[in-house]
């Protein structure tokens, strides 16, 4: 049988991938899907997501007690089209024009279309206060 | 007729799904260094989208070749190869996934491009890792086929840039490329880049590894630069790509742009010289 096997290698040529099996169908056809599929995806993303710089805004998105001090969970969204690194975001409980508290946290990365999700500690409760909330900077990656 | 069709493995669905488990074991085993490095999980979101794509379609011929002189299972004809490189691809980007879900860099609240992005980056090296499982971890059973299509000069040549690639890729993304090109003067260049080049010849044709060549009775002169010097520029030139593919030549000087390919150049240097061994 291995003599048979080993000559007819030129028949196996011609009657070519007529019978290969179901399963070797099935993987290189999800292969083919998987492969068209991401080269589509980020090929569309890299068209339309432009080059401008990274746009971003923070928002406060709930405050709750943590210890004997409170915490302000943050969300920045970028909307630009690069990422930032080392993204700093300032939370300031005002009384006027004054600034009674500043924190500070830093993302490493708010990718360009994403969301990332932060907090901010304060000792006093933020939902007496007005919070500013400013994005400080960024560098490229 | 059905004597024939059993021929390769890939007429045959339990032997293909034997050689598919073969391939995913190599995918995890080949791509964990990388599934399990941060600069690659940053890098599948905020690199450029264009290289990333076309990094993504680089790799299917790169599959197809080694497919051709050394794939999961034996194969025949091109359609074969075909079959093999796309299904290699489906394994290296499925175990990327569960991979990197379990590790929770990805998780489904995220952008899809950015899922994706961190998904097919790591499908690069999972996928050439699939491929060549069948050479680690399969039986050792090269035909006179193979070894023929191996011993031919091209066939050679993308040998070495497909290991260059494969090792090379291995560190090119981490930082640490970079800040060893910062911390050397010229001279460590021009040092490493020889000792990277002596490595090759060694490597492939003196150190007595199983696989190497065979110098036979061509003079040194020739061997050294048909293989040792045309290997060591591919190793350079695919060090540049992978630079370029992962931003990290933005800006550089060209003295820096040098010594950074240079850098990188050892790793994929090493890479093209044992390809002969590993593929």
């Amino acid at each position: 049988m291995a003599d048979i096997r080993e000559n007819d290698v030129a028949s196996r040529d011609e009657d070519g991938s007529a019978s290969v099996s179901r399963l070797a169908w099935i993987s290189s056809g999800l292969g083919l899907l998987l492969f068209l599929g991401s080269v589509g995806v980020l090929g569309y993303e890299g068209i339309t997501r432009g080059n401008g710089p990274p746009v971003i805004t923070a928002m406060v998105e709930e405050v709750v007690p943590a210890g004997p001090r409170w915490l302000a969970h943050i969300r920045v969204t970028n909307d630009g089209g690069k990422t930032g690194a080392k993204v700093q975001v300032e939370g300031q409980l005002m009384a006027g024009d004054e600034a009674l508290e500043t924190s500070v946290a830093e993302f490493d990365y708010v990718p360009a279309g994403s969301e990332q999700k932060g907090g901010l500690f304060f000792d006093r409760d933020p939902r007496a206060h007005d919070v500013r909330l400013r994005v400080l900077g960024y560098v490229e990656p | 007729m059905d004597i024939t069709r059993q021929r390769s493995f890939l007429h045959d669905e339990k032997q293909f799904a034997h050689a598919l488990a073969r391939a995913a074991a190599g995918a995890i085993i080949f791509a964990l260094p990388l599934l399990m490095t941060m600069e690659m999980w940053e890098l599948g979101f905020y690199m450029d989208r264009f290289r990333l794509a076309l990094f993504i379609l680089v790799t299917l011929p790169v599959l197809f070749g080694l497919s051709y002189f050394a794939g999961f299972e034996e194969t025949f004809c091109w359609q074969d190869d075909l079959i093999d490189a796309l299904s290699a691809f489906a394994v290296g980007f499925l175990m990327s996934a569960v991979l990197l879900t379990v590790f929770a860099i990805v998780r489904l609240d995220q952008p899809l491009p950015e899922i994706i992005g961190k998904i097919a980056l790591q499908s690069v090296p999972a996928s050439i890792g699939a491929m060549l499982a069948r050479k680690q971890l399969g039986q050792q059973d090269d035909s006179d086929k193979e070894r023929r299509i191996r011993s031919s000069y091209p066939g050679e040549l993308f040998l070495m840039g497909a290991g260059a690639l494969f090792v090379g890729f291995n560190v090119a993304p981490t930082e640490e490329m970079i800040l060893i090109s910062y911390k050397m003067s010229p001279w460590h260049a021009v040092a490493l880049a020889v000792l990277s080049l002596g490595l090759l010849h060694i490597f492939v044709y003196t150190v007595g590894f199983a696989g190497q060549e065979n110098a036979g009775d061509d003079g040194f002169l020739s061997v050294f630069l048909r293989f040792s010097v045309a290997g060591y520029g591919i190793a350079l030139l695919i060090s540049l790509y992978l630079l370029w593919t992962f931003e990290r030549i933005a800006g550089l000087s060209m003295m820096e742009l040098v010594t950074a390919m240079v850098v990188l150049g050892f790793p994929s240097a090493l890479g093209a010289a044992t390809a002969r061994l590993i593929v």
